[in-house]
């Protein structure tokens, strides 16, 4: 007899909501207009902020979907934070009024290691989870950190950025080139049709394992700055091979690191986990290592990568296992750590 | 930019250790002030100023861009938190309501805000503006 959970994830932009039977995910979805349409009832006015307008019909679509009854629920886990606190606030309050509701165990969730722990989502293409300890580089529009994993929850964050995000940095280097935001997916797509070492950026030195990033984006705003001033159609003329120098960049830097950590803490299972785990650079960066026999890599799939309720879900399932549940009491927090 | 008429030079800046100063600066010559807004291109140096506002002021985390997470906060040695904005990626002004700024910005705690333009009529009144320019490699700041 399996454990039916529903995961709910507020903690940014988007509502989510996922349901999985163990660790099978049978829905997984992100509120849209669509889910607003098919909910056919008129959303109260009350309603004035995005999350709250969007809770309700997500879940509701999300229990549909996944063709359980709420009842059959055993436990609801939802984000806890880091996150807005008037976005987590939503997610945090339906969650408790929910289990309240409908007398189940009540399971909160660090969005940080929920990213992690989508590595252990079961897929019919991913069957691979990672053995501890493992080192898992999370990388997103928010997120650089590498973390040294030795269970689902004994999580220590080894090395982050102390300026801007590597999907930042892909965005803000889409933006200066005159792509729309966010513009990282498409600086992927030029590069596949470029000369990564057509032009050069400088890395950053940065001591341990932390990362930086604003520094190169100083450095493409002047380099193309120069650039444009003798030549007004220069990227025009070079956004493939600028897009494949500035994703060499910021792999390079990001695999470096990563490196310097597997050699110190001796640990060959690498995992990465984010949006911009579904960068093609990275994760041939990553295999490449694999290829070579020097690392086991493992990637998530990448629906579980960018912020979804699965992962929320999923890391809820390992707390259910623990009896690790919470009460009425808690409240969201805005900060990682 | 009208706006730089009415505003005087407040300090040149031309290498990153001069931040300090201008923090300590800022700060002394603003003791009632907690909002200050930052104008300035991309990579001109808001992010690093904030980095060196928030030490003056006492804080020991990372601070990192919040332009994904669109705010930041920080605690201080004293236990205050110190919020760090970046509207950047703000595409109407009604994401601004959404976020709750008025919890944030008449909190009475120091809020540092990047990307001001986007909510300019939601900035509260007596907070500061710092304009940021970078003039052949040296920034000059403005207030």
């Amino acid at each position: 007899m399996g454990v039916y959970i529903l995961g709910i994830e507020s903690s940014c932009d988007d509502t989510s909501a996922a349901v999985i039977y163990d660790r099978k995910v049978l829905a997984n979805l992100i509120a849209n207009q669509d889910i607003h349409k098919n909910y056919g009832g008129v959303v109260p006015e009350l309603a004035s902020r995005a999350h709250q307008q969007n809770i309700v019909p997500v879940i509701d679509k999300a229990l549909r979907d996944a063709n359980i009854h709420k009842n059959q629920l055993h436990a609801i886990a939802f984000t806890n934070g880091p996150g807005l606190l008037g976005s987590l606030l939503v997610g945090a309050s339906f969650a408790k009024s929910f289990s309240l509701a409908l007398n189940i165990p009540l399971i909160e969730v660090n969005h940080m290691h929920a990213h992690i722990l989508s590595l252990f989502i079961e897929d019919e293409q991913h069957k691979k989870a990672p053995d501890f300890p493992f080192l898992c580089l999370t990388v997103s529009g928010g997120h650089t950190q590498i973390v040294l994993v030795k269970d689902f929850f004994d999580m220590t964050v080894i090395g982050q950025t102390i300026d801007d995000a590597a999907g930042e940095a892909f965005d803000k280097a889409a933006k200066i080139m005159g792509l729309p935001y966010p513009g990282g997916p498409l600086i992927d797509k030029y590069a596949q049709e470029g000369n990564a070492k057509a032009f050069r950026f400088p890395h950053p030195v940065v001591p341990g394992l932390d990362y930086s990033f604003s520094g190169l984006k100083t450095s493409i705003l002047y380099f193309l700055r120069d650039q444009l001033a003798s030549d007004p159609i220069f990227i025009e003329n070079n956004k493939n091979d600028l897009s494949a120098s500035i994703q060499k960049t910021i792999v390079d830097v990001l695999m470096k690191q990563l490196k310097k950590a597997a050699r110190q803490t001796g640990i060959r299972r690498i995992a990465i986990a984010g949006g911009v785990s579904a960068n093609s650079g990275l994760r041939k960066a990553l295999l490449h290592e694999e290829e070579r026999g020097n690392w086991d890599v493992y990637i998530p799939k990448f629906a579980y990568c960018t912020d979804n309720a699965a992962m929320i879900a999923i890391a809820g399932y390992y707390k259910y296992l623990r009896n690790d549940f919470t009460d009425q009491q808690v409240v969201p927090f805005t900060r990682y750590k | 930019m009208d706006m730089l008429k009415e505003t005087e030079v407040f300090a040149k800046v031309s290498a990153v250790e001069e931040y300090k100063e201008l923090s300590d600066k800022l700060i002394e010559a603003f003791q009632n002030v907690r909002v200050f807004a930052l104008y300035g291109s991309m990579g001109v140096g808001k992010t690093t100023l904030i980095k060196y506002l928030c030490s003056t002021l006492g804080v020991a985390d990372i601070v990192s861009s919040p332009t994904f997470p669109i705010v930041n906060e920080y605690v201080t040695t004293n236990r205050e938190s110190i919020y760090h904005f970046d509207f950047y990626r703000i595409k109407k002004i009604e994401e601004v309501y959404d976020l709750g700024y008025e919890e944030y910005l008449y909190s009475g705690n120091y809020c540092f805000i990047e990307w001001p333009e986007k909510l300019e009529a939601l900035l509260p009144e007596g907070c500061v503006r710092i304009y940021m320019e970078d003039v052949g490699g040296e920034r000059i700041i403005r207030v």
